[in-house]
């Protein structure tokens, strides 16, 4: 179908409008409007969808002049050492993945190592302390360092063009991102320079992590907690950009599939990694102030970190897994020239496949002692898994077996990754078995699996993307020939390394040991994984050079060099930092071939938001559905902020290693002046205007608040991410009262009832008192609003000291159960300061003139993050005050 | 064309052409083009609930699945003690699965039938129109709730086939 017939279509069916007045709003997915408001206020006014006979309209040749020296201007990077104070999404996703790139290498070296000493017997090359601590940080680095950041900045990079956005919603959140993920990642792997670097496994299981000696656990909790903090607020963005950025016309029925898998996989950010990090909360607590919730003698169990652990571990895997075949679902219908086959059933995989990934954990624990019953269920869906996983591998072959296939080096590195990945699958479906597990577990056969899924699943599939995307980034190619022996070499490295592995791991060889005897039948098998790993790395090698060398001689690509039909590849070249000169209106999957004039009308600036008039960066938002245009976002520029509020964050993680808890909090402190500078400063500010033309006809709010506002669907989704978290820790309590006889134990000492229920209800009235104050300034009663504000805060202040005062009798060191219950407080603790912050920065606002009756997105996200709080604090009083009596 | 009306939620209901309006709300009467406020209303309804629609079957098996792990944990860890037969937790959780199943069902039928397929003969929904969306969720719905059948069925073989703790 081509475009023409679409408008003509769509532009009928305007004609057939009913003329009711009183709902000339946005459309119907968008939540209601607040009460209170005149629904006509901030409207989109004007025609939609644009007609052909707008299109057509050709824009004078003058004007375009202006328009991209106004533009250009607004979005120019900042030029020497003022550079790394960009936050574009080109500059800071190249950034990002390079250095996810540079762990990579070194993280792989670390694996060098470990195949040098395991290639002969009784070798004493490397102790066997220096072992463990190599394999914990190859696992660490591999997948906190490398894969899952490689996923948020390949996305951050690519994302934007893919759906002709001018960059992320957020671009300051991704830099402070990076920087908080270059902070923690180098403070991490630089560990192991210091003979100091986490031993205990990439799982960290105690008692053994928990007892180890050195600094080297809380390396690890802390560092990666604060990176685990950097994905979250990656998956925010990635999740808001997905569903709010889009291109007018973009519904979700023709987004492109690299999109449907960002959403799904930021979803499933969110619900996997706060797991991880409530258990890091417990762990590191139990590390500094001997809160027993590990240890079996004071009612502690390990289990619960195996749970919590493997809740965010497993999901990992398809967090990894999802994104790069992302890339394949990009690279696949290029190469084959055609649409892809089955692309229901590739969403359908992605949301299938996120879901059932929640229902695996316990597969990496079937040798735990769990009954057999409860085996079963983690086995049948591990096994169900592979259904939505294969349908994908399945539409991707069907796609080019219909397609008339170029074996291109993308192509060529997709085919490497299916093989590889299937082969990893199959062996994934064989330990999905529990009595399979039994015989192989912990041993080299888990070792090739999980390679055989990662490679085939990860790596590949990356590789193949930045060969893909190259031009796109770097507006160069890179080298054929380069990239076939790159190939060539990895793809056998790799399975001369990892296939003997298999049986190396049958043969009973056990993971993780740092030498064996010479008699086994192990020897030649490991000798030939090892030459395997180097063959491998000299493919790695290849390809980084690859990447890195100097092309300034090669001349710039055309701009569509694979006859791709997706926006990105309607990029400028040579490169212009403002992603695309005009927000097009999208009417087909594959733009680049349905809709002829597309590229002409970009470059024309036919299309929305051809101009900078305000010199301000921006970018339009849609709705969530079908990507109808409804506001006219200000995105941030460069700043400094940022970079010294990822520092001061750093400081607030990292100090605690070494047991400097007050220059932390400081740390904290200065980190949390530096957000309220940069929100105070960037974010919804007050506009000069309310509307503003974006073309073709179109007139636009440049402000929004409530449901309308990004920045309200960001804390939503945070929100959600902590909701989890706190799930965990409730999760906690009912495992510890399963799997224990005595919880709490006989005779224990309660918070004090009294004031568990005034803490609950103060802050209940703190609750509603924000709420108020947010209706009473949407009404215009300014001071009733304020005084409400302040009324909140104090009651926020005299609810939290009296949940802290209701536990204060309690001996957290003694027994799990007061260790349970004071962790409740600590986390509730810390997000009433965050709630009297928010608080606070609403009255201030108020009082100086960025939150007004009109203007009110900050009040309205804050009432969001109470509404959120206000649950926790109902449940931690019912779990502190009431639950532990009535057991 | 350049009034503010064309922000009016309208959509699939007024959208015509080749296709013919999806099932799910009333269809406006053939020679009636734009239907009256509240049956669009109706739509809108109805197009949220059908983005709800498609999380809604896996869902269903994540429920299932966390009442199913959970009660056999608390069962194994503290009722078995009791002396509670292992087959009330069994036959639990077999109505369960019963329930569940044909929940996933009757979201799969109205999926199907919001996705008309046999109506439209279209697979692929792969144009940028209301009624495209409208049935691709449809589409997407459906081929959730037959995955989430297949999972459910499966969760449901340990208690069908194992009968003790051990």
């Amino acid at each position: 179908m081509t475009d023409e017939t679409d408008h003509s279509r769509e532009s009928r069916a305007q004609d057939d409008l009913p003329r009711d007045e009183t709902h000339p709003t946005a459309s119907h997915e968008e939540p209601a409007e607040p009460r209170g408001h005149r629904a006509d206020d901030r409207a989109p006014e004007g025609p939609y969808p644009p007609t052909e006979e707008m299109l057509e309209e050709p824009v004078d040749a003058e004007v375009q002049k202006e328009q991209v020296a106004r533009l250009r201007k607004a979005w120019q990077t900042p030029r020497g050492w003022r550079y790394i104070s960009a936050v574009n999404n080109t500059e800071v996703g190249v950034w990002y993945s390079l250095t996810a790139f540079g762990f990579m290498l070194i993280a792989g070296v670390m694996a060098l190592m470990m195949r040098t000493q395991l290639a002969v017997p009784e070798n004493d090359l490397i102790s066997a302390d220096r072992f463990n601590q190599l394999f914990t940080m190859h696992g660490s680095a591999m997948m906190f360092l490398f894969a899952v950041p490689m996923f948020e900045a390949i996305s951050i990079l690519i994302l934007p063009g893919i759906l002709g956005a001018r960059d992320m919603p957020f671009p300051r959140l991704s830099a402070y991102g990076y920087w908080c993920f270059l902070i923690g990642g180098i403070f991490v792997i630089g560990s192991i320079f210091f003979d100091s670097a986490p031993n205990s496994g990439w799982f960290m299981y105690p008692p053994l992590a928990t007892q180890a000696e050195g600094i080297g656990s809380d390396v690890w909790l802390l560092g990666l907690s604060f990176i685990e903090v950097a994905s979250i607020a990656a998956a925010v963005e990635l999740i808001v950009g997905a569903l709010k950025c889009r291109p007018p016309g973009m519904r979700v029925n023709i987004m492109p599939l690299y999109a449907w898998y960002v959403m799904v996989v930021g979803g499933m950010i969110l619900f996997a990694f706060p797991p991880l990090i409530a258990g890091d909360f417990l762990f590191e607590m139990e590390r500094s102030l001997d809160w027993p919730f590990f240890d079996p003698e004071r009612g502690g169990d390990p289990m619960l970190w195996q749970h919590l652990f493997w809740i965010f571990g497993h999901p990992e895997v398809y967090i990894i897994f999802l994104p790069s075949i992302a890339i394949a679902a990009m690279v696949v219908p290029t190469m084959a020239r055609r649409p892809i086959v089955g692309y229901s059933w590739i969403v359908l995989s992605a949301v299938g496949t996120g879901f059932l990934s929640f229902g695996l954990w316990v597969h990496h624990m079937f040798t735990t002692g769990l009954p057999n019953i409860s085996l079963g269920f983690f086995s049948a869906a591990s096994e169900a898994v592979v259904i939505p996983t294969g349908i994908q591998i399945f539409a991707f072959v069907a796609t080019l077996m219909v397609g008339r296939v170029k074996i291109s080096l993308p192509m060529l590195w997709i085919a490497g990754a299916l093989a590889v990945f299937t082969a990893g699958g199959l062996t994934g479906v064989m330990l999905a078995l529990a009595p399979f597990d039994w015989q192989v577990h912990d041993s080299y056969f888990i070792v090739a699996h999980l390679h055989y899924t990662l490679f085939g699943g990860m790596v590949f599939p990356v590789i193949a993307g930045i060969y893909y995307f190259y031009p796109f980034l770097a507006k160069k190619m890179m080298s054929e020939r380069l990239g076939r022996w790159s190939f060539w070499l990895t793809f056998t490295g790799f399975n001369i390394c990892f296939l003997p592995m298999h049986l190396t791991g049958l043969l009973g060889m056990p993971r993780r040991v740092y030498t064996y005897p010479g008699d086994l039948g192990w020897d030649w098998l490991n000798m030939v994984s090892t030459v395997g790993a180097f063959i491998l790395a000299a493919g790695i090698l290849t390809f980084a050079w690859d990447l890195v060398r100097p092309k300034g001689r090669q001349p710039q690509v055309p701009r569509n060099p694979w006859d791709a039909g997706t926006i990105e590849w309607t990029h400028d070249v040579p490169g212009e930092a403002w992603g695309v000169r005009s927000i097009p209106h999208i009417t087909s999957r594959y733009p680049l071939w349905d809709q002829p004039k597309l590229v002409e009308r970009m470059d024309a600036g036919r299309y929305y938001l051809p101009d900078a008039e305000e010199g301000l960066r921006e970018t339009l938002i849609t709705t969530v559905i079908d990507a109808k245009p409804i506001q006219v976002q200000r995105v941030t520029g460069p700043a400094w902020i940022t970079l010294m509020a990822a520092g001061f964050t750093g400081g607030a993680f990292i100090l605690p290693t070494f047991s400097l808890y007050a220059p932390a909090i400081v740390s904290g402190a200065f980190a949390v002046v530096c957000i309220l500078y940069w929100l105070w400063t960037a974010t919804a500010r007050v506009p000069e205007h309310e509307m503003k033309d974006v073309g073709l006809g179109l007139r636009l709010p440049t402000y929004a608040s409530g449901p309308r506002a990004v920045g309200w669907w960001a804390m939503w989704i945070t929100m959600l991410g902590d909701a989890t978290a706190f799930a965990s820790l409730i999760f906690g309590i009912f495992f510890y009262w399963t799997a224990n006889t005595s919880f709490p134990p006989p005779g224990a000492t309660h918070a004090n009832g009294v004031l568990v229920a005034l803490a609950t209800v103060l802050l209940v009235g703190a609750w509603a008192a924000t709420l108020g104050a947010r209706e009473t300034n949407r009404r215009g009663a300014v001071p009733v609003a304020r005084g409400l504000l302040g009324v909140a805060l104090l009651l926020t202040v005299a609810g939290g000291a009296s949940l802290i005062i209701s536990v204060l009798e309690l001996e957290p060191t003694t027994h799990v159960y007061p260790a349970m219950m004071c962790a409740l407080v600590v986390w509730i603790s810390a997000h009433l300061i965050a709630g009297a912050v928010m608080q606070g920065y609403c009255l201030v606002g108020s009082i100086f003139g960025k939150l007004t009756p009109r203007h009110d997105a900050d009040i309205w996200n804050v009432t969001l993050f109470w509404h959120f709080l206000t649950i926790s604090i109902v449940v931690t009083g019912l779990m502190i005050g009431l639950f532990p009596r009535m057991l | 064309m350049s009034d503010p009306q064309d922000h009016t939620p309208q959509d699939h209901t007024t959208s015509q052409g080749a296709k013919p309006p999806p099932q799910g709300a009333k269809p406006p009467p053939q020679d009636e083009r734009a239907p009256r406020t509240d049956e669009e209303r109706r739509a809108f309804a109805e197009e949220r609930e059908s983005l709800w629609r498609i999380t809604l079957a896996p869902t269903a098996w994540a429920m299932h699945f966390v009442v199913s792990y959970g009660a056999t944990a608390f069962y194994c860890a503290k009722l078995a003690q009791t002396g509670l037969s292992i087959t009330v937790l069994r036959l639990g959780l077999g109505v369960l699965s019963l329930v569940v199943l044909g929940f996933i069902a009757w979201i799969g039928w109205r999926s199907f039938r919001q996705w008309d397929v046999r109506r439209t003969g279209d697979f692929l929904n792969a144009s940028g129109l209301a009624e495209d969306r409208h049935q691709f969720l449809g589409h997407a719905a459906f081929l959730l709730a037959i995955i989430s059948f297949i999972g459910v069925v499966f969760s449901s073989m340990p208690f069908i086939v194992l009968s003790s703790c051990l």
